[in-house]
């Protein structure tokens, strides 16, 4: 199939009536047109995972937050190499990767990853990550639709953002998207309670997530919530 | 070429244009031919809004469409500029009735050897961004499926443009969401370690920040980023600024 005439049958499947794009189509209809079990779109700077715009299901939601928590993953190499990523074969891979990621990713559900990169020309955004409940690679045609989606959900993306009040991300960005906020609220807290910096900080957070192999997110909240500190026990 | 197939050669046609760089005003031409020869009006034509509120004239599949539709700009009055300015199409309005609704675009319509006229909007999240003008030589109506057709190569060259737009700016527009990103992130920290200092819950210390960054005329990241490097003293926050409203 034409590149043009798959893109054409893409953007339709996304815009429906009329010429305004959902973020959420942007994953529902990756997911859809790949025949992936779950799609997600992570958005990152400085080669680190800031969040995503939107997820499918309940596991890519994981799968997202996941790599969000870790730092590592198919996004995160996808983005980072600037190329596709694809272990189609989570639970045999062929090489040692990803040794935190591999598996929890298992444990939620996913068999198969593969990760693209968002971009425009040289500018790079984040990635769309697939994921499938059975192991398998893409078929030629499979991969032609996701390189194509990604291209259009990079496009989308900077249009979305392209009509935002300077310094605030769109809020169609926003809605659907988990950008994990309290994280940051919690580093700024950390900061404070062991004198150090953010930097410092937020590294000791991902540690004692990693440490008591518990969500970012969820410890962040605890600290926010003020029923954990971590100066407490640094001092035990 | 049967009708259905000429469609779907002008979709993969542009589609294909969107691909890498391409000249937008190359794109819009082509529609206006596509819809003369998939719709079967005598002229198209596509007017777009600039960034200074007015519209003009991109494309036309005749270099005497392009004359009268000129003339409609100058004029400030038909259909491309009725349907711009409600947003509504334009549907089978035929010349020989229309000479109070144009009285000075009317007699050039005419004489330029145009019976009926249409215009569909070029629409984007609400907001209208121009107007495809469909003209023919006979009385004939648009059928419904013709005007599905129409509006569906409206919204094709609709994307078009955008996609054009986020090729060409997307240095700028990447920056711009990374500021958006990075900047509240930076706010979100600044509101941890206020919170903390100054035990304040999330929402007080937020407030306490923007308020203080109203009060001055400051900006919110700025006054985040003086938090986080320790230029800005914490004591300066006033304790009543952790309220919604100062």
């Amino acid at each position: 199939m034409p590149d043009g005439e798959r893109r054409l049958r893409l953007i339709s499947l996304l815009v429906g009536h009329g010429p305004d794009i959902q973020t959420s189509r942007l994953c529902e209809v990756s997911a859809e047109a790949t025949g992936m079990s779950g799609a997600g779109i992570m958005l990152m700077s400085e080669d680190v995972p800031r969040g995503s715009i939107c997820t499918t299901d309940e596991a890519s939601a994981r799968i997202e937050e996941l790599q969000f928590t870790l730092g590592e993953g198919p996004s995160v190499d996808a983005y980072v190499q600037d190329r596709p990523v694809a272990e189609p074969h989570l639970a045999r891979a062929s090489r040692p990767r990803w040794l935190a990621f591999t598996p929890a990713a298992l444990e939620v559900g996913a068999q198969a990853v593969f990760s693209f990169p968002l971009h425009v020309g040289a500018v790079r955004l984040g990635s769309l990550n697939l994921y499938c409940d059975r192991p398998g690679g893409l078929t030629d045609d499979q991969h032609a639709d996701a390189l194509v989606m990604a291209d259009v959900a990079a496009q989308a993306v900077l249009l979305l953002q392209a009509n935002a009040p300077p310094g605030t991300l769109a809020k169609e960005l926003e809605a659907g998207g988990e950008f994990h906020y309290v994280v940051h609220q919690a580093s700024g807290m950390i900061a404070v309670q062991l004198d150090i910096s953010i930097a410092r900080a937020l590294i000791q957070l991902r540690a004692y997530a990693f440490a008591n192999d518990r969500p970012l997110a969820g410890v962040a909240d605890e600290i926010v919530a003020r029923t954990l500190r971590l100066d407490e026990l640094a001092a035990d | 070429m049967p009708r259905e197939a000429m469609l779907t050669r002008t979709f993969v046609e542009l589609a294909d244009s969107l691909v890498a760089d391409f000249d937008v005003v190359d794109v819009l031409t082509l529609l206006t031919s596509r819809c003369v020869e998939v719709l079967g009006v005598a002229a198209a034509g596509l007017m777009l809004v600039g960034i200074d509120g007015n519209l003009r004239v991109m494309a036309s599949s005749s270099e005497g469409m392009r004359v009268l539709e000129l003339f409609e700009l100058q004029s400030q009055q038909g259909p491309c500029l009725d349907c711009y300015q409600t947003g509504l199409p334009v549907s089978n309005v035929d010349l020989a009735t229309a000479r109070r609704r144009w009285p000075r675009f009317t007699p050039e319509a005419i004489a330029a050897g145009f019976r009926t006229v249409h215009a569909l909007p070029m629409r984007l999240r609400g907001n209208v961004i121009g107007a495809l003008n469909l003209f023919h030589q006979d009385p004939d109506e648009m059928e419904e499926s013709d005007v599905e057709a129409a509006q569906a190569l409206a919204d094709v060259a609709t994307i078009a443009i955008l996609q054009h737009r986020a090729a060409i700016e997307a240095q700028v527009l990447n920056e711009q969401l990374h500021l958006a990103l990075n900047g509240r992130i930076i706010i979100e920290q600044a509101k941890g370690i206020v919170a903390e200092r100054r035990h304040l819950n999330m929402e007080e210390a937020f407030y306490a920040l923007r308020n203080h960054a109203r009060n001055r005329r400051l900006m919110l990241v700025d006054v985040a980023n003086g938090v986080i490097d320790g230029s800005f003293d914490l004591s300066e926050l006033d304790s009543s600024d952790a309220q919604p409203a100062s």
